[in-house]
């Protein structure tokens, strides 16, 4: 009888043993594999938290004649490692007039002087999004009425509501902003929004005239663009806030930026911004290295209990391989048939454990998961005298966290649990080889 | 013969049998009691993590319920003994509170010292180290410490300060705010030095008073100095109108701010809280997420083992069937037979679950060390080996008991006679 068809008889005779080894196979098979499947899905959770701890740079081109050009902002953003979410901020002065060219009046009650020229000028800031800007996020400013500015062009303004009062002025009007130095070069703007300031201004006495919050006026890139550079149709700016995935690049990134061409880097200031992202690194290596280790011991302990498993299993079939060596079977091709039978129901274990790791590892993901695109904040809501945390739910481009069982994951538990298993059988049946078939069978019980 | 004996001489006779059945169980123990210590671990460090974020929570007057005469609210400042108080709620890490002041400050010589533009924008402070201004990375300390609340008459100055005066920690330097008011002239000793990491130049932060100071200006005493330094200016109070308080747990934020707001000696009429925990909301669902993974990991293990053992023991008692019809023909009544399989069990997991015990602790560091990442957190205690031991030990019975009812169902011939 040929040893094929004996491993396959065999296997079929004890039909209770085979199915518990395969029962066996397949549950250490599944184990690993789900374990491997959420082990890279916890570095996409902590690829994530390090991408919502905000890490980024700031590039201050404040000094340079010409800004940052529009180019090099998009040749930035395409440096390997961005997040794609950035600021891009301007800030000048500009003289304020109605839309025939009269001078609009402005607040210097509280200034602390009107600097000469600046008598119907006040600050200008543009922002790649007006409600990101300090004044919006930390100065207490609130949008009244319109809409903030979101779009880099488009000539439009917000005004303090006090201003707008003080000149008449309402959404949807036009207004001109002027160069403070070179008074003809004038820009029309239309009026998007009106907000307010909901903290008093503290710098009271001491701001000049055109730092009054009444006299700030919030205006898109270009129009910032216009006044600072006398552009046209191209947007320079003089600050940018570039955000990236891994704070751990940080360094790398702002080296790449500063070798690109088109912008004195020398007179530029980078600055890193990444304290919340330092101050979480320990803890976050620790969270990572309790994974690792959880999913080391796993993988070692799951070898030993299968290796040790395959030789219980074999130490029970002394007698036969007694009886087999006796009828004169070559010890090899005994050998053989164990490694045959243990790799043919290893190889059916695996086939299967593809398919149950995968159903595992979607229930995880689906029902255990928070989804990341579709979350929403549950608002801290804190009783009466507190003042509820309006958080509106920021979208960080989180990459969304998938359980699945990656092609490498399996091929790797493949080619493990077949070596594991030849390597154990092997073993295991090498102390029972060395005995001569009389020793053996005059062993037994 | 004795079931008892019986039992033990099987187990020794047999031993390489029962080494291996001892081995699998040691395994699959430390395994279990392994995964449980790092569920635990996991749950430590991300606390820690969540610790980090700098959650916290602001107790301001409220300006809108109090009077207001005409300049500034009249609304009744913040105590020192408020402030404290809420200091001492559980779970609140540290706090800071400040006061400003705008002193003219001089050296020990009487000379003023030299400084950019306006005075010195002098913050008044508990534990500086709590300020926003180090907190965000603005700003850090590189030589001497950070004010805390036990110093008194200390400040900390900038590193450009103290070169362009030459001075260095331990020196003293004296403050005076408005000596036209006859405000006292107060001592100080620097007991720090930090660093200006930010860029000033920067327009973005141009919205408040300290915007216009530049930053090696701003100077960082402790409140009893600051105090000092107000003395005698009048009844218009300045007091402090802010404190800042951070916690531990930034996922235990609200349940503080509620014990805060249940302190009765504080009239919260005149106080408003306003929480602040922005980093901890932008990571808390992939916080959460691995949280959740390390738990299914640990969930999936677990339940994996208890199969594994159960596969294993009916394995080794199915082996045994001849065995059992022997047992039987002999005339050993059926619970005596089962009742000494279980016992062989249980001898095997007397010695296995200590054992796992010491090894999972070894496990757990070896595998660490082993690829240079810290197990320190991970620690198996006590619960743990009681619950693994519990549960370990009535799952060992109950698959003896399963599976030798098949064979014990049977009569002895029976048994025998199926046999090969």
């Amino acid at each position: 009888m040929n040893l094929c068809k004996r491993a396959c008889l065999y296997s079929i005779r004890k039909k209770g043993k085979t199915l518990t080894l395969l029962a066996f196979l397949l549950v250490m098979a599944t184990l690993m594999l789900t374990c491997l499947s959420i082990q890279s899905a916890t570095e996409t959770a902590n690829a994530n938290i390090k991408k919502a701890l905000l890490g980024y740079f700031t590039i201050n081109a404040k000094t340079l004649e010409n800004g940052i050009p529009e180019d090099t902002v998009s040749q930035i953003l395409d440096v390997d490692g961005l997040s794609g979410r950035y600021t891009l901020r301007s800030y000048t002065y500009a003289t304020y007039f109605d839309a025939d060219g009269d001078l609009l009046e402005i607040n210097t009650e509280g200034a602390a002087q009107v600097p000469e020229g600046y008598e119907n000028a006040g600050k200008i800031v543009a922002n790649s999004n007006s409600q990101n800007d300090s004044y919006f996020t930390d100065g207490g400013f609130e949008m009244v009425e319109g809409s903030p500015i979101t779009t880099e062009t488009g000539n439009q303004v917000l005004i303090h509501e006090k201003f707008a009062q003080r000149n008449g002025l309402s959404v949807g009007d036009t207004m001109l902003l002027g160069n403070v130095e070179d008074k003809d070069k004038t820009i029309p703007v239309t009026v998007a929004g009106i907000f307010t300031n909901t903290e008093e201004q503290d710098s009271i006495g001491m701001a000049p005239s055109y730092d009054l919050y009444d006299n700030i006026v919030f205006t898109d890139l270009s129009t910032a663009s216009f006044l600072l550079y006398g552009t046209e149709g191209t947007t320079n700016v003089q600050y940018g806030d570039f955000y990236v995935n891994d704070p751990d690049e940080l360094e790398r990134i702002m080296t790449d930026v500063q070798e690109l061409d088109g912008v004195d880097w020398e007179s530029c200031t980078l600055t890193r911004y990444d304290n919340d992202y330092q101050n979480a690194k320990a803890s976050l290596e620790g969270l990572q290295n309790i994974v690792f280790i959880a999913i080391a011991v796993v993988s070692v302990i799951c070898f030993l209990v299968l290796a040790l498993f395959l030789t219980l299993r074999l130490r029970g079939r002394i007698h036969e391989t007694g009886v087999y060596l006796a009828m004169g079977i070559s010890k090899g091709s005994v050998l053989l048939q164990y490694l045959l039978e243990v790799i043919l129901v290893a190889a059916i274990a695996l086939v299967i454990s593809f398919g149950t790791s995968t159903a595992i590892s979607h229930q995880i993901g689906s029902s255990l998961l928070s989804q990341v695109t579709s979350e929403t904040y549950e608002t801290v809501d804190l009783t009466g005298e507190s003042e509820t945390a309006e958080e509106p739910t920021e979208d960080l481009g989180l990459a969304e966290i998938e359980v699945a069982v990656s092609a490498e994951d399996y091929a790797l538990v493949w080619a493990f649990g077949m070596v594991l298993c030849v390597a154990s059988t092997a073993l295991a049946a090498y102390p029972i080889m060395k005995m001569k078939p009389k020793s053996i069978l005059s062993q037994m019980s | 013969m004795n079931l008892g004996i019986r039992a033990i001489l099987y187990s020794a006779r047999k031993w390489k049998k029962t080494l291996l059945v001892f081995c699998l169980l040691l395994a699959i123990t430390t395994l279990v009691l392994s995964g449980l210590a790092i569920a635990d671990a996991q749950e430590e460090q991300a606390e820690e993590l969540r610790g980090t974020t700098g959650a916290s929570f602001t107790v301001e007057r409220d300006i809108s319920t109090g009077g207001w005469n005409g300049n500034y609210s009249t609304q009744e400042f913040m105590s020192e003994d408020m402030i404290q108080q809420i200091a001492a709620v559980d779970g609140i890490a540290g706090y800071d509170a400040t006061l400003i002041t705008l002193p003219r400050i001089f050296n020990d010589k009487g000379e003023e010292l030299a400084h950019e533009n306006y005075s010195f924008y002098n913050y008044g402070s508990y534990n500086s180290q709590y300020h926003e201004l180090f907190l965000s990375g603005r700003f850090e300390l590189v030589e001497g410490t950070h004010i805390t609340d036990d110093m008194t008459n200390s400040i900390i100055i900038s590193r450009e300060l103290a070169e362009w005066n030459g001075l260095k920690v331990g020196d003293t330097l004296t403050g005076v705010y408005y000596p036209q008011n006859n405000t006292p002239e107060v001592d100080m000793k620097i007991v720090g030095i930090f660093d200006v990491v930010a860029d000033k130049n920067d327009q973005v932060n141009m919205y408040d008073d300290a915007s216009y100071y530049a930053y090696s200006s701003y100077v960082f005493c402790s409140m009893d100095a600051a105090e000092g330094l107000i003395k005698g200016w009048g009844e218009d109070g300045e007091g402090i109108s802010e404190a800042y308080y951070y916690v531990t747990d930034a996922a235990q934020l609200e349940n503080v701010i509620r014990e805060v707001q249940s302190i009765s000696s504080i009239n919260w009429n005149n106080y408003k809280i306003t929480a602040n925990d922005e980093v901890y909301q932008n990571i808390s669902s992939a916080l959460s997420d691995t949280g959740t993974l390390i738990t299914t990991l640990i969930i999936v293990i677990t339940a994996v083992s208890m199969v594994l053992i159960i596969l294993i023991l009916s394995m080794s008692i199915r082996s045994r069937k001849r065995e059992t019809g022997i047992l039987l023909a002999v005339g050993i009544a059926k619970p005596a037979v089962i009742l000494q399989y279980v016992l062989e069990t249980l001898l095997i997991a007397v010695v296995a679950f200590p054992l796992a015990c010491l090894s999972s602790k070894q496990v757990a560091g070896t595998l660490g060390t082993l690829f240079g990442k810290a197990a320190e957190n991970v620690i198996v205690t006590p619960q743990h080996f009681i619950l693994v031991a519990i549960v370990g030990g009535i799952l060992l019975v109950a698959a003896v008991l399963v599976s030798s009812i098949s064979t014990l169902r049977l009569k002895p011939k029976q048994i025998l006679a199926q046999m090969e």
